[in-house]
């Protein structure tokens, strides 16, 4: 696959700076410099530019804010001109930096916290604020708290976010009541009449699914277990645990429909044979959570006789990243896998759902 | 009393002026005097003027009324079962009636209604979930006793937190629920909070012990009782059950069993009340006018006027105003559950059985001031002081319930 060249030439003007302070590791790459893309265009994740130059910056640089100082008064400045603005106070002369004499060549930063998934090159950043950004988040502390609700985020925009709507979000649940305040609404959820109905509910859909899609390729199968844990063949079985636990007891007792119950989603559904026009719409949509570990994926356990290539992989860790296990899925059988595609789409958006089935929320976790 | 007096039948004949207290006009608080009058008459043992006044609070209450009306008519109910020495029998078949006409319905109903209304219980859940969190973080087994009054009302926040922990997997979690709930209830509750916990991707394996009689409540905290396992982290979650361990030296007990099973915390939640020994009429009377007072009114002012939950909340004050003013108990009798202690009073208990405080972070903290938004104004959340530990909940500047949280020493 060809990469275009997705270098921002913004960021380059923060370079020397960086260079002074950082520990590089690159690799070294003999780009062509094709003209700048109309769009930027993001990479899979998993698969990064085999070709970009990975910069590790420390946490001090990550943490600064105003990096660019008055040499006169100490002042600090988040961008270059607004300093130059100020030294005009100071009646100095303009001095703007140099962006540096190399060619643009793709650079991908990593996350210094060791035990952090994005210190692996491979899951590496490629956007410099995006790296700040998710440093401070997830490593950082959280200084700025809700009023009313008493979160707390470590990055003062996510928070002015979340404070813009936090109190104004309603919360519906299954049996149509609806709730302003997420507490409350959590425990009605629980002894909902809804809830128990759910359950029922899916198991029927997903028997009449099956039943009435057997015109599958040959290489599926459907193997009913016990009457009530109906497996089907691979392409059904990709979702993802929500939590990403590995909840051998709970799914062992042949209970595949408690876990569909939390993936059914009220919008954006996908479907289980890419065209089904079931009454129930979609049932296997999946979930991506606001966690988004991607570490762990299913219970192997519970579905014996699915993806008997990818089961007994050897190189399947339990650390193995979930984007890393699809893609896998993708090459094992892409083709007879429809939604797939759509799979991809839904990581590539960027968007993460709420669990609970509220709706969509932005991909990190402040949201309320 | 000797001779029941001749039955009355005007207030003339009471030579009783009742017109300013009939008035229409909201007149001002009234049931308090009245009813120590009552009190004082009882103490006194002036049968003739105890007759009068239990004639005019017949009068005035009404269960359907105002806080005055209802709170005057739940005294009426208690002292005149005290005054026909019939409160004990009154009291166990009242409770007898409770617990046959619960239903899993009807419990939800009532339990989410009230918390909708007013935090009195989500107050100690989100204490206590705080301090369960806090003491539990980074455990991948746990396992919860809960031995409380409120069907499991606090578990779906917190099983929804653990699950949204976003730097670890969600643990394994057993719930003990110790309850003397009706057995039906109780395990319709626990098959929901099952397909709950699957919900959010928490394994949860729910079970449930009933509740042994009110002295021998330490027997449910037995480690082969609980049926404990390797390398889960325990935790007991004490709402409302403090009080219901038997009176006295009974409450020590199992205090000491509970530091016995060595929990990485220990929540308790209990009303802010003194009800004392059974002994002493006027010391307990005054302080369930105060107590049962606030609580009247906090629920005139939470609840819609008309409101088949708040009635039942009232009706439940009934049963143990009985309990309180009119029985005998002792002996831990079951009515025993009714005699709440103060926070400060629970401390040295604690202490005494070899528990020391666990200190709760500012932010479980932050988290009870936000919850206290979310309700009417007239709540406000109050650090104790001094020798007492915790926090308390205040209607209207008053303590009404107290949270704190333990780890034996």
């Amino acid at each position: 696959m060809q990469f275009q060249n997705l270098f921002n030439f913004k960021n380059a003007k923060e370079d020397p700076q960086m260079s002074a302070t950082e520990a590089i590791s690159k690799t070294f790459s003999h780009s062509c410099n094709p003209p700048p893309p109309p769009k930027k265009k993001r990479n899979l994740p998993g698969t990064p530019d085999p070709e970009a130059e990975v910069i590790a910056l420390s946490p001090r640089t990550l943490l600064a804010s105003n990096r660019f100082v008055c040499e006169i008064c100490g002042k600090g400045f988040q961008r270059d001109q607004n300093l130059q603005l100020h030294r005009r106070g100071h009646n100095l002369p303009w001095k703007l930096r140099q962006r540096g004499s190399k060619e643009s060549r793709k650079r991908v930063y990593v996350c210094p916290e060791p035990a952090c998934v994005h210190h692996n090159p491979s899951r590496a950043l490629g956007d410099l604020t995006g790296i700040k950004k998710h440093f401070c988040r997830k490593h950082g502390e959280k200084r700025w708290k809700c009023d009313k609700c008493a979160k707390k985020y470590a990055v003062l925009s996510d928070w002015k976010a979340h404070v813009k709507t936090c109190g104004s979000r309603e919360y519906r649940c299954d049996c149509g009541t609806l709730f302003s305040r997420r507490d409350s609404f959590i425990t009605h959820r629980a002894f909902c009449d809804a809830l128990a109905e759910e359950t029922a509910r899916v198991s029927a859909a997903v028997f009449n699914n099956i039943t009435s899609n057997m015109d599958l390729k040959p290489t599926s199968f459907i193997n009913v277990n016990n009457g009530d844990q109906v497996i089907v063949e691979q392409q059904q079985v990709k979702q993802r645990e929500s939590r990403g636990v590995n909840t051998n007891s709970a799914f062992n007792n042949g209970d595949l429909y408690g876990s569909c119950s939390n993936l059914q989603q009220p919008e954006g559904q996908l479907s289980w044979a890419g065209n089904s026009t079931n009454n129930h719409g979609d049932i296997f949509s999946l979930s991506t959570t606001r966690t988004v570990k991607g570490e762990n994926v299913f219970a192997h356990g519970s579905f014996p006789s699915l993806f008997s290539s990818l089961e007994h992989n050897p190189t399947l860790g339990s650390d193995t990243s979930a984007t890393a296990l699809l893609q896998k899925a993708a090459q094992v059988g892409a083709s007879t896998i429809p939604f797939l595609g759509s799979l991809f789409k839904e990581e590539l958006g960027g968007e993460t759902r709420d669990f609970l089935g509220v709706g969509m929320h932005p991909s990190f976790s402040g949201w309320l | 009393m000797q001779n029941p007096p001749p039955p009355i039948t005007s207030a003339r004949q009471l030579d009783l002026d009742l017109d300013p207290l009939l008035s229409v006009e909201p007149a001002k608080p009234w049931a308090a005097d009245l009813l120590r009058d009552c009190a004082r008459a009882f103490a006194d043992k002036d049968s003739a003027n105890l007759h009068r006044l239990l004639w005019m609070l017949n009068e005035l209450a009404s269960p359907y009324g105002d806080c005055e009306q209802r709170l005057a008519y739940a005294f009426l109910q208690a002292l005149f079962c005290r005054a026909t020495a019939s409160g004990d029998h009154c009291y166990s078949t009242s409770l007898a009636v409770a617990e046959r006409a619960v239903s899993f319905a009807s419990a939800r109903r009532l339990a989410l209604k009230f918390q909708e209304a007013a935090p009195w219980s989500t107050f100690g859940h989100v204490a206590a979930n705080g301090a369960l969190l806090q003491a539990l973080d980074g455990e991948p087994a746990l396992h919860i006793v809960d031995v409380s009054d409120t069907f499991c009302t606090q578990w779906p926040t917190l099983l929804e937190a653990l699950a949204s922990r976003a730097d670890a997997d969600a643990p394994r979690v057993r719930l003990t629920v110790v309850s003397s709930t009706a057995a039906g209830v109780v395990a319709e509750i626990g098959a929901r909070i099952e397909k709950f916990a699957r919900l959010m991707g928490v394994p949860l394996e729910f079970r449930a012990i009933a509740a042994p009689a009110l002295p021998r409540l330490a027997d449910a905290l037995r480690p082969e009782k609980l049926e404990l396992r390797e390398g889960e982290a325990v935790a007991v979650n004490c709402v409302g059950a403090l009080r219901r361990a038997g009176c006295g030296d009974s409450r020590d007990s199992f205090l000491r069993a509970a530091a016995a099973l060595r929990p990485r915390v220990l929540t308790v939640v209990e009303d802010e009340a003194d009800f004392g020994a059974a002994g002493e009429f006027m010391e307990s009377f005054e302080e369930c006018l105060r107590f049962y007072g606030s609580y009247f009114e906090m629920l005139e002012e939470s609840f819609p006027a008309t409101c088949n939950e708040r009635l039942a909340l009232e009706r439940e004050c009934f049963r143990s105003l009985v309990g309180l003013l009119a029985c005998e108990g002792g002996a831990d009798a079951v009515v025993d559950g009714e005699r709440r202690e103060r926070g400060r009073q629970w401390c040295r208990r604690l202490e005494r059985c070899g528990f020391e405080t666990f200190g709760i972070s500012d932010d479980v903290i932050d988290d009870l001031k936000a919850l206290l938004k979310r309700y009417r104004p007239g709540w406000s959340l109050l650090p104790a002081e001094g020798e007492t530990s915790g926090m308390y909940l205040t209607w209207k500047e008053n303590p009404v319930v107290w949270a704190c949280a333990w780890k034996p020493k």
